[in-house]
């Protein structure tokens, strides 16, 4: 009936098809088979990285300040995800949609990509409720921070966050969404603290899902970072901040035999557990909107003017380059005149007639006004120099303010040759001007004249410790000294300042038994009250401890600054055991009474008796 | 020894073919069912399908021994239920994978384009195969291509572009069975290729200058010459303004064809996917249950449309040549089957039954090695999914129907 050639020509399509297809068969499993086996493997093969536990920090008597607790983290699997999980994660965790979709279009489809770190149980509940309506999301347990001791701590310690672009740059074996430290010594110390990241093979589904652990000689766990032990005494440090108790400022306090750092507080300061996780937006836009600047850390990181405390430096580059005798005297007749201006000492009524050590203990301004003048400025910009104000004392934490100190280029570069004052010079002996130092700059100025000259660089390390193996790493420092001063400048400046404390500006940080030796300082600025400074060291015979205060805007060094220090040379001594509070009570009672009894005594005397008759 | 009276009365090496095409696609089933993880549970495409092989064994009986007279007179009448039905679909179907083409009925889903293709090719036989009609007739030609346009306008309307594509292949192998001169089948030919000139502009003047050169050199009807000229023009022009009203996944699935590794993890991904199952498989395959593309579930939609990729993972070339050899037998012997057949309207019906199954296993193989755009068509006997299943055992039952009574004129 129908030809048969049309038979032959169908049975020819169908053979053609059938060949078409075979050769195209042929060609992926016979003669592509290798490539597409290794993507076969790649595909179902992933490593996974796991977190090394991230190392505790001590304080220096081994009391633990920070340790890790597991916490959840939540993910989301880009090739499962629905709008409707986006939309609530967002609503959840307050996250920028857009970017939140730009980092899922980039990950891989089965590549999960961290939301959130530190998930609270309240919500983490409610996720997992609902897991049904949330595709996608995924969540594990994680180490994160937590802090055994907070108060006093946060500028010390500082956060921890997720790395960013910039900071992926540096550290090249991170990936997005590891956490580091963003400031304070988590941030120094980041890469003996964060550990060795373990990478393990694994075989997954589809889903991502790990269906079997596999052999493979790059497999390795992780390896916890290192334990940290701070120089800080945490005790110290946490009744430091119970002194600034509504006051702004900075307490630093150094040994200064080694120069380790035993107090590093700067007020206001911020709740470390509110960095824990994604930092709360509304918190964030708080802390940034407070005008009293709680992310500051005031210690390191802000320089003001340091009054009258530099009248020290003053007195040592005069009497170093034999400006002056110790015997030297000047006239305060509480005033000064500079050319056509007249600048008044603390004191309107004058001090009259005082030597060195008299002027350093009454911290009169016009002996300084003078010396200053015959001084000039070089000099004193050698001396500023060679007590390294106006650099960095290199503490290990980033961001440290190098301070200023005025040079006569400086002050060319400003007002111009011959724009500028002797009264200018006048001023930056006294400690005010253009001058600004931090108050750690300081507290190494007060190890210097506490050790004659010797200094170590201050430091917050004490030893890392590998938490596997045990060993100790100790942190070394090198001691330094200042040369070329003469052993009898010192001498006056130690009686100088111990005058000021056993009967000068500075008697409220005489403590009982303990001879303390130091300097006050009421520093004017624009910004309101004198900031008030108190430097000091003790013991004076041999000097352990120096500390610096500052109270920002706090009113005199002497009357505000100088109790504080106080207060924290009796706690020192006190976990010395060289120091007994009820003792000093007991005197304290005893000398009230006899004063009492005097000024009873006294207005006996004065009463008018009356006559019998 | 087989009796002669059987072999004589069953075309074996057809009847064995389509049931091993059957047993290897129950074998591939049975792998792609096993759960990634031990335990646990999801849907066994294993059982439903060997519960469907069982119904489509009555069926495909059923159609073996229904008398082929009786279908002939209906044809006409089955056509009509069938167009029926897909305008039912239309304005009141079930939705499913972005469009509309099941229907329900109590509790059953059925899919009327499945219907349409046995209705169609029965009454374009039973047209064709009346002894006074001449396919080369303008007249005849028209209205036998009705058979085919009117579902494939329909189906392409839910839109199912896969499916209403077999109606638009048909046209070719059925009319040149019953006897398309070879000059014909060029012109019919032609609107096909202008199509896809159509978006070069180099191309399509080549096309046309070989259309005008044939047009020029044959003896034909000065109107038909012209007609086919215009309409050539016409589909040239239409073309690129019907590319921008077609839905946004079918461009995508035929510029993912294009280029698949464009958008990995988007429309290109099941491609991707499916020739590193297949390439992955090399010449023997990784074993039965041991392909970690198919038992991972990186292979999109292996049940269905890629169930090939899951052959030719786990049992590598030679499991795919089987495969093929299987598919060339049943369809050599179909077109044999057509060709012995003492009648006409049978033969023509045995063409169009084989040209749906080989439609489908090219296109379905072809999309699964990226030779051909992912269209949805599954591969007749080994994919999952009941309906076309039973279409394809009815078509065997038909076909094994009309070898018993290739002598017979009707």
């Amino acid at each position: 009936m129908i030809s048969i050639s049309r038979k032959y020509v169908l049975y020819g399509v169908t053979i053609a098809i059938v060949v078409i297809l075979a050769s195209r068969f042929y060609y992926l499993q016979i003669y592509q088979q290798d490539i597409y086996k290794e993507k076969s493997s790649k595909n179902s093969v992933r490593v996974l990285t796991e977190l090394p536990v991230r190392g505790n920090i001590y304080d220096r008597n081994g009391l633990l300040i920070a340790d890790n607790r597991p916490s959840f983290s939540l993910y989301l699997i880009p090739g499962q995800t629905t709008r409707h999980t986006i939309k609530e994660m967002v609503r959840l965790f307050n996250l920028d949609e857009k970017k939140l979709r730009q980092r899922l279009r980039r990950a891989g489809k089965f590549q999960p990509v961290k939301i959130a770190r530190a998930v609270d149980p309240q919500t983490l509940a409610y996720i997992q409720e609902n897991a049904i309506d949330l595709p996608g999301v995924h969540w594990q347990v994680e180490p994160a921070r937590h802090y055994l001791r907070k108060r006093g701590f946060a500028h010390v310690l500082g956060t921890l966050g997720e790395i960013n672009e910039r900071e992926l740059a540096i550290f090249k074996e991170y990936e997005l969404g590891d956490v580091v430290g963003k400031k304070g010594i988590e941030r120094a110390m980041e890469q003996a603290l964060r550990g060795q990241k373990g990478i393990r093979y694994v075989k997954v589904d589809a889903m991502g899902r790990v269906v079997e652990q596999l052999e493979n000689k790059n497999n390795r766990p992780p390896y916890p970072g290192k334990d940290l032990y701070l120089t800080i005494d945490a005790r110290l440090q946490e009744y430091a901040d119970t002194l600034f108790q509504g006051k702004r400022g900075a307490l630093v306090a150094i040994d200064v035999r080694t120069g380790e750092v035993l107090t590093l507080l700067s007020k206001p300061d911020y709740d470390l557990n509110a960095f824990v996780g994604r930092i709360n937006a509304q918190i964030w836009q708080q802390l940034l909107a407070d005008t009293t600047h709680p992310l500051y850390a005031r210690a390191y990181q802000s320089a003001y003017p340091p009054g009258s405390t530099y009248k020290i430096v003053a007195a040592v580059a005069a009497l170093n380059e034999h400006i002056i005798s110790p015997e030297w005297k000047a006239f305060c007749p509480g005033y000064f005149r500079i050319g056509r201006r007249v600048v008044r000492c603390w004191n309107a009524k004058g001090h009259g007639w005082l030597n060195l050590t008299g002027a350093i203990k009454n911290s009169c301004n016009v002996y300084f006004y003078q010396l200053g003048l015959k001084i000039g400025i070089d000099i004193w910009n050698k001396y500023s120099l060679l007590f390294h104000f106006g650099e960095k004392t290199g503490i290990e934490l980033t961001n440290e303010n190098p301070g200023l100190v005025p040079s006569r280029a400086y002050y060319d570069k400003i007002y111009g040759k011959n724009g500028w004052t002797r009264g200018m010079l006048a001023n930056l002996a006294i400690g005010q001007g253009e001058l600004l130092v931090t108050p750690l700059q300081l507290c190494q100025f007060d190890m210097m004249i506490a050790n004659r000259g010797v200094f170590y660089p201050p430091h917050l390390t004490l030893k890392l410790v590998d938490q596997i193996t045990g060993e100790v790493t100790p942190r070394l420092v090198n001691q330094r000294r200042i040369d070329g001063i003469r052993p009898e400048v010192w001498d006056v400046i130690h009686t100088g300042m111990h005058q000021v404390v056993s009967e000068g500006t500075g008697r409220a940080a005489h403590i009982y038994g303990i001879s303390v030796a130091g300097k006050t300082g009421t520093a004017q600025n624009p910004h309101g009250k004198s900031h008030a400074w108190f430097m000091g060291f003790a013991p004076f015979e041999n000097p352990e401890i120096a500390v610096v205060v500052l109270v920002e805007n706090g009113g005199s060094g002497g009357g505000v600054a100088a109790p504080i220090a106080g207060r924290y040379l009796r706690k020192y001594f006190y976990y010395q055991g060289k120091f007994d509070y009820r003792k000093e009570w007991k005197i304290i009672q005893e000398i009230r009474k006899r004063q009492q009894e005097r000024a009873r005594l006294d207005s006996l005397k004065r009463a008018p008796v009356e006559a019998p008759f | 020894m087989i009796d002669n009276r059987y072999m004589d009365k069953i075309d074996v090496p057809f009847l064995f073919s389509a049931l091993g095409l059957i047993l290897i696609g129950l074998v591939a089933l049975y792998s792609s069912s096993q759960p990634v993880i031990q335990g646990a549970a999801g849907t066994n495409y294993f059982v439903l399908q060997s519960i469907w092989v069982s119904m489509g064994l009555v069926a495909m009986v059923v159609a073996a021994v229904f008398p082929l007279r009786i279908l002939n007179n209906i044809a006409y009448g089955l056509f009509l239920v069938a167009l029926a039905l897909l305008l039912a679909v239309l304005v009141a179907g079930v939705a499913g994978y972005g469009a509309v083409r099941w229907i329900r009925i109590g509790p059953l889903n059925f899919q009327p384009s499945e219907f349409a293709k046995l209705a169609s090719i029965l009454a374009a036989a039973k047209f064709l195969g009346e002894g006074h009609r001449d396919v080369n007739r303008p007249l005849d030609f028209a209205l036998a291509s009705l058979f085919f346009v009117l579902p494939f306008l329909l189906i392409a309307r839910q839109p199912d572009l896969g499916t209403a594509l077999v109606f638009g292949a048909l046209v070719l192998p059925v009319f040149f069975w019953a006897g398309l001169k070879p000059g014909n089948l060029f012109l019919i030919i032609m609107p096909a290729l202008t199509m896809v000139a159509s978006f070069n502009f180099i191309a399509f003047f080549a096309v046309m200058a070989l259309l005008s050169l044939y047009l020029i050199i044959t003896r034909r009807p000065l109107w038909m010459k012209i007609f086919n000229f215009v309409l050539n023009v016409f589909i040239g022009l239409i073309m690129p303004v019907l590319w921008g009203h077609l839905k946004d996944y079918q461009k995508k699935r035929i510029l993912t064809f294009l280029n698949p590794e464009a958008d990995p993890l988007g429309a290109g991904y099941q491609v991707i996917q499916s020739m590193v199952a297949i390439g992955s498989g090399g010449l023997h395959g990784k074993g039965f249950l041991q392909g970690s593309q198919t038992q991972l579930r990186f292979l999109p939609e292996q049940h269905t449309d890629f169930i090939i990729a899951v052959i030719g993972e786990e049992f590598g070339f030679i499991g795919i040549l089987v495969v093929l050899v299987l598919f060339t037998i049943l369809l050599i012997r179909m077109i044999r089957i057509a060709s012995l057949t003492k009648s006409r309207v049978n033969s023509i019906l045995v063409i169009g039954m084989a040209t749906v199954i080989a439609f489908h296993f090219l296109v379905n193989m072809g999309m699964t090695v990226g030779l051909m755009p992912v269209t949805g068509l599954p591969l007749p006997f080994i994919s999952y999914g009941g309906s076309a299943l039973l279409t394809n055992m009815v078509f065997v039952g038909l076909t094994l129907n009309v070898y018993r009574n290739r002598f017979e004129y009707f």
